[in-house]
């Protein structure tokens, strides 16, 4: 930090190799996992296609899907947008290079590639967003302890009231998802039935909620300024959302459970605090969007057009929430596609595009990575169009299936009812898939990165997500 | 200021810390302790547990992802009970390590699925669901079989038996204990209305009923719709041709009817449709209107191929009689109306002769094979042929046809 003059006055160390091997590791699980997404639904439309192989049976690669997606994509993008991100929030570096090269070793050889042969080969646990064995649980919380240990500690190096608000959602989302994985994958097989279901609900809003959500944001709110070459607009806006968001998401948890034999009164505190969060992210996303200003719908710098419709996504996936969480709604479109549709929405829309942008914006950064912005562009046409048919396609299914359900005709019409939709949801794959491919081609193509611009760019982002880091370290030298 | 500015962060941490806490002690543990108090008011003295074959069931149903296009769910609205029967009480989960209460529905909820259907219904339907539902979805689960859906391997035995627990305990209870559950149950009025309100504890509309009123029947002007009906409904076991030779026929004992040599009254047909067949695989389908059903019963007749019938000499019919009156009465009746003393011990009821008229080679091959999956046992060695045949034409004129009105 107290550099000689001649050299660059603020640079922070990154991890150059986990950087890479996380976000290689991200595009090659998440390749596989749409294509676990797209077997399953081909399922729905034409049953018999695998002629009856158990691991390649429609329950099997649904838990890998949804697993894949979460675990694999995008925590390993995670990983490597952090690995950029958190020695320029701090200007300290990441705990240790080789806890880092055991975390990536655990993270994917240990909880990712076997927690997917054990689904397949039928070990496996029947909770959302907790498929895999419980064995692979107990990796998966020693590899968070890890995470806590090598990107919390940068930021405690520093005076609180210095920290921008990525940092916060930072350490919010690796606290909280250490706290929450271990109540949603090992008490509900300990406490039966409902009483079990109460805790699994929970689980499913906070590994969204508590673990994607603060991420993705911390990914948004980090490349904003850092692309825009101007500071966030509000930094108390920003600071007021994240502890709002940090109050009300873990209180969502029950509203999967409307209507149901868990207590009334814990529904309806979920189904308010559903409610508020949507004004939240109304306030997040203004904030956000007013940042953003000036640099138009869909910006040049395509990382930067990356997130900022991961923020209009989750302004539309977060109202969707808040709405179908009503009980007037709920009890028609609850157990129908329309949930599948909000659930890509916010994985495949928010989250994946907040993460494909933090992940160009850090590769474009990275000494020697090449990137292609050529193709980044076409990803994202491809991407969005795919997300926009399979969303608006899963909707209309799920109000179908709710017409259905709410008549007195035999279940099966509501199934002849769907098939349509769900073969344009399998080909929403094309798009999807092409758009990743070449997302994929794009960071592996192109032009090698130019050491002192990235030099240069660190600062200028340094300036504006840790003002007085930088400050003091210009003042310093 | 910046100490000022450092303790509201402090403060804001531990607050965002004890939200997190609050939502697990609000949204978990404090409504586990409301349930855990209602299960011990409403819950039977002694639910039965599942055996371990149930248990080893319940894990192949876990693995395979049955829950995630299967609720075991009845939500306390009346489009759920309705569709499926009496709410869900929070007792009946209890054996649930961990819950399968499952978030999104492809196929019906199986809350009641226990008595729903018949054991070879079930086997048949995992072997291979589209010879037995044409429209369905469900993956098929072959592995779990030796190459036949009568041929169950462990695996798929321990997952029938799981079936056939769900929403067995609370059936076992009934009436008493859902007088007691309700009672007991701390609930609001409206709760109660949908825990207890419904006439039906299972609403599924394929279960059968050994008895039951059952709609009268018309005759119909379309008959392309009762041909739609037949084929998605009925073709996958009786066969497009009604030989009760479709795929699904495969694996089912008793096999299903070959229509085209069984002739039926409306009636008869009405109360096959409306209540299914007690003891076989023949499901209710009581989600069909009664004019979809009277299509149904059409095209049904339709099959049947009249043959010229022969006249006999009264000495074979008085030997029928004799025979009949000997050793098929007790079970068949004294006037063939499948009410005999020993009718209602059977699981599988006995023929009524009044209401359906086999050909004679259906009647003659009963007698001499007996009929797979039913109590009727192979006469051969009790009987001569001559008294094999008689019988078999006498049962046939207990046939109490249709008025021609409605014959047609």
């Amino acid at each position: 930090m107290t550099g000689a003059a001649a050299t660059p006055v603020f640079k922070p160390r990154v991890e150059t190799r986990l950087v890479y091997a996380h976000g290689l590791a991200a595009i090659a699980v998440l390749l596989i996992s749409l294509l676990f997404g797209f077997l399953a639904s081909l399922q729905l439309v034409a049953p018999d296609s695998f002629g009856g192989m158990a691991w390649l049976s429609w329950g099997r690669l649904r838990y890998d899907h949804t697993q894949g997606i979460m675990l694999g994509w995008l925590a390993n993008a995670f990983f490597a947008f952090l690995y950029h991100a958190v020695p320029i929030l701090t200007g300290r570096p990441v705990t240790s290079g080789r806890l880092g090269l055991w975390l990536f070793g655990l993270w994917n050889f240990a909880i990712v590639l076997p927690g997917w042969i054990l689904v397949l080969g039928g070990f496996s646990q029947p909770l959302e967003w907790a498929e895999f064995p419980l064995v692979i649980d107990v990796f998966v919380v020693v590899a968070l302890v890890l995470a806590v240990i090598q990107f919390v500690p940068p930021f405690f190096s520093r005076e609180l009231e210095d920290l921008y608000v990525s940092s916060w959602y930072v350490i919010g989302g690796l606290i909280f998802t250490l706290l929450a994985y271990p109540m949603g994958n090992f008490v509900p097989e300990l406490i039966p039935g409902a009483r079990g279901a109460a805790f699994s609900g929970l689980w499913i809003h906070d590994a969204v909620g508590l673990f994607v959500t603060p991420l993705a944001l911390a990914i948004i709110y980090f490349v904003i300024p850092a692309a825009t070459g101007r500071p966030i607009f509000s930094h108390f806006l920003s600071m007021l959302g994240f502890w709002l968001l940090f109050f009300l998401y873990p209180l969502n948890g029950t509203h999967h459970y409307v209507f149901s034999v868990i207590p009334m009164s814990a529904q309806i505190g979920a189904i308010t605090a559903s409610t508020l969060l949507g004004v939240d992210v109304i306030l997040v996303v203004a904030n956000l969007l007013l940042s953003l200003r000036g640099a138009g719908w869909f910006p040049r710098d395509i990382g930067l057009r990356f997130v900022s419709t991961a923020t209009v996504l989750y302004l539309i996936v977060s109202i969707q929430g808040s709405v179908q969480a009503q009980m007037a709604v709920n009890q028609s479109v609850h157990f129908s596609d329309w949930v599948v549709g909000h659930s890509h929405l916010a994985m495949l829309g928010f989250a994946s595009f907040a993460a494909a942008g933090g992940l160009i914006h850090v590769w474009q950064r990275l000494p020697s990575a090449r990137s292609n912005p050529a193709l980044f562009n076409v990803s994202y046409w491809l991407l969005l169009a795919g997300v926009v048919m399979m969303v608006s396609d899963l909707t209309i299914a799920g109000l179908v299936e709710a017409h259905f359900w709410g008549s007195a005709a035999p279940w099966i019409e509501s199934v002849r009812a769907a098939r349509p939709y769900w073969l344009i949801r399998s080909l929403s794959f094309f798009p999807i898939a092409a758009g990743f491919l070449a997302l994929f081609a794009g960071l592996v193509t192109g032009e090698r990165g130019d050491e002192r611009r990235l030099q240069s760019g660190a600062e200028l982002t340094a300036a504006h997500v840790a003002p007085r880091l930088s400050r003091a370290a210009s003042e310093a030298s | 200021m910046k100490r000022f500015l450092r303790m509201s962060y402090l403060v804001a941490s531990l607050g965002g810390l004890g939200f997190f806490a609050m939502s697990v002690l609000l949204l978990g543990v404090w409504p586990g302790r409301v349930l855990e108090h209602q299960i011990r008011a409403t819950s039977p003295s002694q639910p039965l547990p599942l055996s371990a074959s149930e248990t080893r069931g319940r894990a192949v149903y876990a693995r395979e992802g049955c829950a995630y296009c299967h609720t075991q769910q009845i939500r306390y609205l009346s489009r759920d009970v309705s569709r499926f029967g009496r709410a869900t009480l929070a007792w009946e989960t209890i054996f649930d390590y961990p819950q399968l209460w499952g978030t999104r529905r492809i196929g019906p909820d199986l809350s009641r699925e226990a008595v729903a259907r018949s054991s070879d219904w079930q086997l048949a339907h995992l072997y291979s669901p589209r010879n037995l539902v044409r429209d369905s979805v469900m993956p098929a689960f072959p592995w779990l079989f030796d190459g036949a859906p009568d041929r169950p391997r462990q695996e798929a035995r321990d997952l029938l038996a799981y079936l056939e627990t769900l929403g067995r305990d609370r059936a076992l209870a009934a009436p008493e204990g859902e007088a007691r559950a309700r009672a007991a149950c701390n609930c609001s009025d409206d709760e109660k209305r949908f825990a207890f309100g419904s006439p039906e504890l299972n609403a599924n509309p394929a279960t059968t009923r050994r008895k039951g009123d059952h709609p009268k029947l018309t005759l119909v002007q379309n008959p392309q719709h009762g041909q739609d009906l037949y084929a998605h409904d009925c073709a996958g076991c009786h066969g497009v041709r009604g030989l009760g030779d479709g795929p699904g026929a495969t694996g089912l004992h008793p096999r299903p009817v070959n229509f085209s040599e069984r002739q039926y009254t409306l009636d008869r047909l009405s109360a096959a449709l409306w209540n299914g067949v007690a003891g076989t695989a023949m499901p209710a389908w009581r989600d069909l209107s009664a004019e979809d059903l009277s299509a149904l019963a059409q095209v049904v007749r339709g099959f049947y191929a009249a043959q010229p019938e022969p006249t006999l000499p009264k000495d074979v019919l008085d030997l029928g009689a004799q025979v009949y009156g000997a050793h098929c009465a007790q079970c068949h009746g004294d006037k063939g109306a499948g009410d005999g003393s020993a009718a209602e011990q059977f699981p599988v009821p006995p023929t009524n002769f009044q209401a359906q008229r086999p050909s004679i080679a259906a009647s003659l091959r009963a007698l001499r094979n007996g009929v797979e999956g039913t109590p009727m046992a192979p006469w051969t060695s009790q009987l001569s042929e001559a008294e094999l045949s008689a019988a078999a034409y006498f049962v046939r004129g207990f046939f109490q046809a249709d008025p021609a009105a409605v014959r047609q």
